[in-house]
This record gives C-alpha cells, structure tokens and sequence, in this order.
C-alpha cells in the first residue's frame, strides 16, 4: 500500500506473503484506541484482494472487549467470501479474552506468523 | 452521592485517586471522566490495589478487566461517547471479597433489560457484560434517581 491513512504505531504498514495479508500490531488496545485498530484493518481489507489475513499480536499486551470486536468484524467481512483472520503470538491476557468469549475456536491461533503462512 | 463537578479531560494528572478510611491500605476511590484515554490508568490502578491487598496475579488481571469492560459500557451507552462526564470508582478489600463499585450520572435503564451474548455468539458487539459475568462472583445494577450504580464483588477462593 502507497499511503496508509492510519497510525503506523497501532498497526503496521501490511506486507504479503503467500496468500496471505500480514500486519503486526502493537500496544494495548481499548477502547480509547480500538477504532484507530478498526480503521487500519478496514482498510487493509479494503485494499487487499486476499481472503487471509494475519494479525501478529504479539506486542499485544492487553485488548479489551472492543478491540475483539473489531477482529470479529474483520472475521464477518472476510467470511463473506470464504476468507480467515488467523491470529499469532497471543499474549496470554489477550488468548483469556478469547477463552472467556469462546472466540478462541473461532479465530485460528497460532505461535508464529510462519505458522500463521502455512496454514 | 450528588455528581462531581465535572473535571475537563485536559486537566493533565489523569484520574484522581484518595486513599480513604480508616484502613487506607485496603480503600481506593477514583474519580474521572468519561474520556477512554482514562481506562488505561484506572486499570492499572485497580490491578495494583488488588495486588496490594494481597490478591493473586490471575485476580489482578480479573478485576483490571471487568472494571475495564464496565467503565467501557458507561462511556459508551451511559454517557453515548461523552467525554466529559462523571464516573466514580471505588474498590473495597474486606473478609475475603474485592468489592468494586461503578456509579455514574447517565440516563438511568432497567438491569432487567440487560441479556449477556451467549459465548461463541459471532458478532461484534455484547461482549463487556459477558466478560464481567465471567470474571466476577457478582454483577448487580441498581437503578438511581439520576444515574446507575454498579457493584462487582470477586471472593477469594476456599482452601
């Protein structure tokens, strides 16, 4: 992408490999940032033809329930068309979150963008 | 409890904390507006309580959550976004239970009303209510003349 109109601190420039769209996230996310979240991978979506994408969470120390809500939406939009959110390198209050709301089977989860690439 | 005379978002310093009672060790009150930038903060500060009154580190994390999730839900369907309202939060450590309350000045609603999202439910919204049921022993509203009062208690674990 030429230009990303969202801050590059909260989520990277997206980068490609294989199939698959990549970014990396960084920071605790809540509410007072997670619609800067929701506005980087919108459009990341929107300017990818891919139907995988990869969230690197890994310098991900916290999220909050509105930042999950942000990955679900991605999750719906890329179901539309047969795609996927693979998350990585959960911290493990962020994979809690994901326990208690039972999204844990929902989203894969993985150790590794690698294995995030291989699936 | 009358409002607190509404404190501006960009009155630096963040939330207010006073350390009251007689046992100071185990109160804490803060005071702060209805502005997100605040929940980092209040977080912390309620996690560090916990961990001061002796909590384990998997509670600390509970309560940083729950109270998180809370204050979230009043910022953003209490006060609709507002950034300038007031919320006050208190925690209480006493005989074995880490008692929190949430009061705020928002429209009052019926609890009654309220239904947590089923677990696995796939959609965006819904999901602060589960994570306080989840996290916590007790979830209770209670409807004010002007405002809502939230109580989240955790108990310690039997032996």
């Amino acid at each position: 992408m030429a230009d990303a109109k969202w801050n590059m601190e909260l989520v990277s420039a997206p980068r490609t490999r294989g199939d698959a769209v990549i970014a990396d996230v960084r920071g605790d996310i809540d509410l007072h940032n997670s619609p800067e979240l929701r506005t980087a991978i919108m459009a990341i979506l929107s300017a990818s033809k891919s139907k995988k994408l990869i969230l690197n969470l890994g310098m991900v120390p916290y999220m909050d329930s509105s930042a999950i809500a942000v990955l679900v939406e991605a999750l719906q939009r890329l179901r539309r068309d047969g795609g996927r959110v693979i998350l990585t390198s959960l911290q493990p209050r962020v994979k809690g979150l994901l326990e208690i709301a039972r999204l844990d089977t929902i989203f894969a989860l993985v150790a590794s963008e690698d294995d995030a690439v291989s699936l | 409890m009358s409002a607190p005379e509404s404190q501006s978002s960009a009155r630096r310093g963040g939330p207010q904390s006073a350390a009251i009672g007689p046992l100071a060790q185990n109160r804490l009150e803060l005071k702060i507006t209805s502005d997100p930038a605040n929940l980092r903060e209040v977080r912390t500060q309620m996690e560090h309580f916990a961990q001061g009154a002796g909590w384990p580190p998997d509670i600390c994390d509970a309560i940083g959550l729950a109270v998180n999730e809370a204050l979230a839900n009043v910022m953003r369907h209490g006060y609709g976004g507002a950034r300038d309202r007031p919320i006050i939060v208190t925690a209480e450590s006493v005989q074995g239970e880490l008692r929190i309350s949430i009061r705020d000045w928002a429209k009052p609603f019926d609890p009654a009303g309220l239904e947590p999202r089923h677990v696995g439910d796939i959609r965006p919204g819904g999901l602060g209510l589960l994570c306080m049921q989840k996290l916590m022993d007790v979830v209770q509203y209670e409807r004010l003349p002007d405002g809502m009062l939230l109580k989240l208690v955790k108990k310690a674990r039997s032996a």
